[in-house]
């Protein structure tokens, strides 16, 4: 189980994630939602080990993810939404790569790698070097990273950036298949398509307070009941507030 | 232990991984690099031979003296590094991509401070070691040293940079830790003011005038062959430098065990200040990492200056193309502050050089042939300064317009403007500053040859500024950000040894002319300025060419696909 608890992060005199409580159960997929500069990075960045809490903490399985940092960290997986590759490093090379920096031993990453690659469909390029990529193939390749551990929890920042349909189709599945498995998802997109798709939960953040955070069948009725498509709800909410 | 090899091994592969596509540019660079290299390494031979040799017999300095003006060189060479390794170290420890990837994964940050550091080090020293080597080839065959003698020489070279590596890490640790107390502005204020200060004092103490002078008490020359040490101040005595000045005096008068102790010392100095890095980075590299991501969330440092100086809201006499260019580039470098750093560092040592040089009197010390030997000297830091700052400011230029260049090519500007508008501002500065310089050297030498020298030096900087452009642009990388890791490149070293071998090229065509100057001055005789006519004519035209060419090279690089 993921828990925020009472986090806070500020900047200066200025806050960017104001006391946030959460608490993201096993098999739940949590799409993040909120406008540009409302906290979903920021608060991204906190459960990933970027960015120290101001107050507050995050706890993984009742752990606290800053006192434990590497035992935490063992358990994640992290797609961010600029993604870092090496450049002369082929595809395969970088996985093998990030497999290694979690301690995973090689024949167990070989399977993983070709599994991975099946799923996402890589297996065509994943031996030409990183710099030849395109933006959606690079993302495909950081999805990838992200699953070689079979991470309890899996962060994204925005995963569609770049993907064609049937990449995104298939990414879609793959997190599907994880929260089945008992992964723990959290999301952030400004994808609404996908929230509907494919989340169990969702949270709304704007400008660092959590407005909204329930099931999606609660943000469904909540649509029905207003009769507004989910665009038309997510901008009324976000309004409401400011 | 195990993440760290397999870090290293991936970082290994990395570096020794050559450039995807073998095209004929890349080729052709690399060929290039080879020869320049190659051209640099026995050039750095034959000079450490030649100089040597000039030292010891016709200027008769003995080898003691010899060796603390090695100690100078050395304390140079120490503080360089120190300072490039601060700068270096902030960029990669702190704001490269790679770190906030790492610091995703479950790796311990000291494991991460570690691997950069090292990462850092080799990659900031490696070229440095290279041209090392070769004026330790031409040292030791001038004194007919073995081979083992070079490979003992270079394995004290190791640890004294790492000593002067790992003082610039703690620096930098110490900066953003006490910055986040005191305010970072005013730590570097202060960290700088003794930091200077340090150097004054070391050169004050250590002024090779001063030891000259206490060693003529000594009258015979014989006398200045053996081991003065008693002349030098405990200060001097106790650093890295004079040890490694030392193990190389003992080895030349075949003293080994002499050598061994001071490079015992020198091990154990590294030893302490690389465990006391890597302690300190254990303590504090996390916590200075997040108070610095922190603060660049915060601080977009410079907006203030930015405000009242270079502000778009404010009204331009220039063209809307010209004004949007140059702003965005002085609005960018004012927001780095290690760009604004390293500018204000330079500067100063400019100055300090334009009051020493304005104060030197040539005519009157020593034989014609030393006159002409330090006349040549002030001209080749002049050179110099051009050449660090081009380096610096001019050579990543047009890797700085980064993967946001599609915006710029998309746009009506033509190719030209935008050459112009990225080299001015810059360009204009370091003519300024290169013709003050060429200006207060040759003042005290009359009209003619401030004249002459300026001519020279208003070439010399054209040149070295168009080459760092021109191989700015064939050596671009869009792909990196900073400026300092573009200009500590292997593009921006071949860049340097060329600008080495233009230098040599001038000193080698002024080198005559200037000695019959001298000897004319010496013996008090009417002296022809005639012969200086040959020298400019041949100055003017290759530097014409070499401006064309490196140019050229910079307009069709800028050209090429993103």
């Amino acid at each position: 189980m993921l828990e925020l608890k009472n986090l806070i992060k500020k900047f200066g005199a200025f806050t960017a994630v104001n006391k946030i409580d959460l608490e993201i159960n096993s098999g739940q997929l949590f799409g993040f939602l909120g406008p540009n500069g409302a906290g979903k990075t920021t608060t991204i960045k906190m459960i990933v080990g970027l960015l120290e809490p101001s107050e507050g903490n995050i706890f993984l399985d009742g752990v606290d993810i800053w006192k434990e940092q590497i035992k935490c960290k063992m358990k994640i997986g992290y797609i961010p939404d600029q993604p870092f590759l090496y450049d002369k490093l082929t595809g395969r090379e970088y996985l093998y790569f990030s497999g290694g920096l979690f301690n995973l031993q090689k024949d167990f990453l070989k399977d993983k790698i070709e599994q991975l690659a099946e799923t996402l469909k890589i297996g065509n390029w994943i031996d030409k070097r990183c710099e030849e990529y395109s933006q959606g193939m690079r993302q495909r390749i950081v999805i990838a990273s992200a699953f070689l551990h079979d991470p309890e929890l899996i962060i994204i920042d925005e995963p569609m950036i770049g993907l064609d349909p049937q990449s995104a189709f298939l990414v879609k599945k793959l997190f599907v298949e994880k929260i089945m498995n008992g992964s723990i998802i959290f999301m952030s997109t400004h994808s609404l398509n996908v929230v509907e798709d494919i989340c169990t939960h969702v949270g709304i953040i704007n400008r660092g307070n959590i407005i909204f955070n329930d099931t999606i069948d609660a943000l469904r009725a909540l649509k029905l009941q207003n009769k507004h498509n989910l665009e038309e709800l997510f901008i009324q909410l976000t309004n409401e507030e400011e | 232990m195990n993440q760290i090899i397999h870090i290293l091994k991936f970082k290994f592969l990395l570096f020794i991984r050559p450039d995807a596509m073998l095209s004929f540019r890349i080729l052709f660079k690399n060929i290039g690099s080879g020869l320049t290299y190659t051209g640099f390494a026995i050039g750095a031979y034959f000079f450490s031979q030649t100089i040597i040799h000039f030292l010891l017999n016709d200027l008769k300095i003995g080898l003691f003296l010899l060796h603390q003006l090695i100690s100078i060189i050395l304390f140079i060479f120490f503080i360089s590094v120190n300072v490039g390794n601060i700068i270096v170290s902030y960029a990669t420890l702190y704001k490269s991509n790679e770190i906030h990837y790492l610091f995703t994964k479950p790796i311990e940050p000291t494991k991460i401070f570690f691997i950069k550091f090292l990462d850092n080090f080799f990659y900031s020293s490696s070229t440095l070691l290279m041209i090392l080597f070769s004026f330790l080839a031409g040292y030791i065959v001038d004194f007919k040293l073995s081979i083992a003698v070079l490979f003992l020489l270079v394995f004290n070279f190791i640890p004294f940079m790492l000593s002067a590596g790992s003082l610039g890490v703690i620096i930098l640790l110490v900066i953003i830790r006490l910055g986040n107390r005191f305010g970072l502005r005013k730590v570097i204020a202060v960290l700088a003011f003794f930091y200077i200060l340090s150097i004054i004092l070391f050169f004050e103490k250590s002024s090779p005038k001063t030891i000259v002078d206490s060693m003529l008490k000594y009258n015979q020359i014989s006398v200045r062959d053996l081991h003065l040490v008693q002349l030098l101040p405990l200060k001097i005595k106790i650093m890295p430098n004079n040890w490694l000045a030392e193990t190389a005096y003992w080895l030349v008068r075949g003293n080994l065990s002499y050598a061994l102790s001071f490079t015992y010392l020198q091990v154990v100095l590294s030893f302490v200040l690389f465990v006391a890095a890597i302690l300190l980075g254990r303590k504090w590299y996390l916590k200075t990492w997040l108070l610095n991501l922190d603060h660049s969330d915060i601080n977009p440092s410079g907006q203030s200056a930015v405000k009242s100086f270079v502000s778009f809201n404010k009204k331009s006499f220039l063209k809307s193309q010209w004004e949007a260019i140059i702003k965005r580039d002085l609005i960018l470098f004012i927001r780095e502050p290690s760009q604004v750093i390293h500018f204000l560092v330079l500067l100063f040592l400019i100055i300090v050089f334009i009051i020493s040089a304005s104060g030197i009197k040539f005519v009157g010390i020593g034989n014609f042939y030393l006159q002409t030997m330090i006349y040549l000297s002030l001209f080749l830091f002049d050179l110099l300064f051009i050449t660090t700052l081009s380096l610096r400011f001019i050579f990543p230029l047009i890797s700085l317009e980064g993967e946001t260049f599609w915006k710029v090519k998309s746009s009506p500007i033509s190719f030209n403007t935008l050459l112009i508008c990225k080299t001015s501002v810059i360009s204009t500065i370091i003519l300024l500053i290169s013709l003050s310089l060429s200006y207060f050297s040759n003042v005290r030498l009359g009209y003619f040859m401030t004249i002459y020298s300026v001519i020279i030096t208003l070439f010399a900087a054209l040149t070295i500024m168009s080459v760092n452009f021109g191989l700015g642009g064939i050596f671009k990388n869009y792909k990196e950000k900073n400026a300092i890791r573009l200009s500590s490149s292997q593009g921006a070293t071949i860049t340097f040894l060329i600008n080495i071998i233009y230098m040599l090229f001038l000193i080698a065509l002024l080198f005559k002319p200037l000695s019959q100057m001298f000897l004319s001055f010496s013996l008090t005789r009417e002296f022809q300025y005639g012969v200086f006519i040959l020298p400019i004519l041949l100055i003017t035209l290759i530097s014409i060419v070499m401006i064309v060419i490196f140019l050229r090279f910079a307009s069709s690089s800028i050209k090429e696909d993103i």
